[in-house]
């Protein structure tokens, strides 16, 4: 079954409680990169001063195409700040998966 | 096109590095440091100061896994380069334990040079790739 790439930019924050909702559904494998960037809103303005490279974490995980959708209820769930959400709470990329191999064994995963 | 991602060990970027100039792939983007946790990973200082009867290493254990600091390295090429390179990574970072990370190849799209503006689109696009399999 083929896999796919889940990106989710999410408050650094946030990102100790959408790992242990990850690893509480059942995908313990995720990477973790520290981003910098800005959205819709521009960034942030506080009086003068507008921030528009905001930190923000990426957490990486590859998931059957199957689990979609239960992947990303998972992560929204965790991700949001409030029941309606705000600004800044991040984004969820989804991006197919062509193969993945296992390097300490060499073997490609289907 | 193909963007081949790879999670390897911090000590073995410099290996990988060599390795893969010396296979004809030049061009790679490196992220610092990234932070990742595979199927279970298990930590073996926390184990062997659980083993010494360490209290602080005894309340760690059990916390589910643990993260290990990794780097990302991203190689794009072209499809016939695909398999070299995923040969290559596998072949340097092998050391057979688990912790060794992982290889993924995603489809790009379209890539343009940021120096001349060339944009090659479809799967299989050849023309902004030179004959080293790396965007020159």
């Amino acid at each position: 079954m083929s896999k796919l790439l889940i990106r989710s930019i999410v408050r650094p924050e946030k990102a100790d409680v959408v790992m242990e909702a990850l690893l509480e559904a059942g995908y313990p494998a995720v990477t973790k990169v520290p981003v910098f960037g800005r959205g819709k809103q521009r960034g942030l303005k506080v009086g003068e001063v507008t921030y528009d490279e905001l930190p923000k974490e990426m957490l990486m995980t590859v998931v059957p195409e199957a689990d979609k959708e239960f992947v990303v209820k998972a992560v929204l769930k965790a991700a949001k700040t409030s029941e309606a959400g705000n600004f800044g709470d991040g984004k969820i990329f989804i991006s197919p998966v062509e193969s993945a191999y296992t390097i300490s064994s060499g073997v490609k995963e289907d | 096109m193909k963007e081949v991602m790879a999670v390897i060990r911090m000590n073995k970027i410099n290996d990988t590095k060599r390795a893969l100039n010396e296979a004809g792939i030049s061009s790679f983007t490196a992220t610092g440091r990234v932070q990742g946790r595979g199927k279970g990973l298990v930590d073996y200082r926390i184990l062997h100061g659980a083993e010494e009867g360490s209290p602080e290493a005894i309340a760690q254990l059990g916390e589910g896994p643990r993260l290990v600091p990794k780097r990302l390295i991203t190689v794009v090429v072209s499809d016939d380069w695909v398999d070299r390179t995923v040969e290559t990574i596998i072949k340097t970072n092998q050391t057979g334990s688990a912790g060794d990370g992982k290889i993924f190849v995603l489809p790009i799209l379209e890539a343009t040079r940021v120096r001349t503006g060339e944009t090659v689109e479809g799967p299989s696009g050849g023309d902004v790739l030179d004959s080293s399999g790396g965007l020159t």
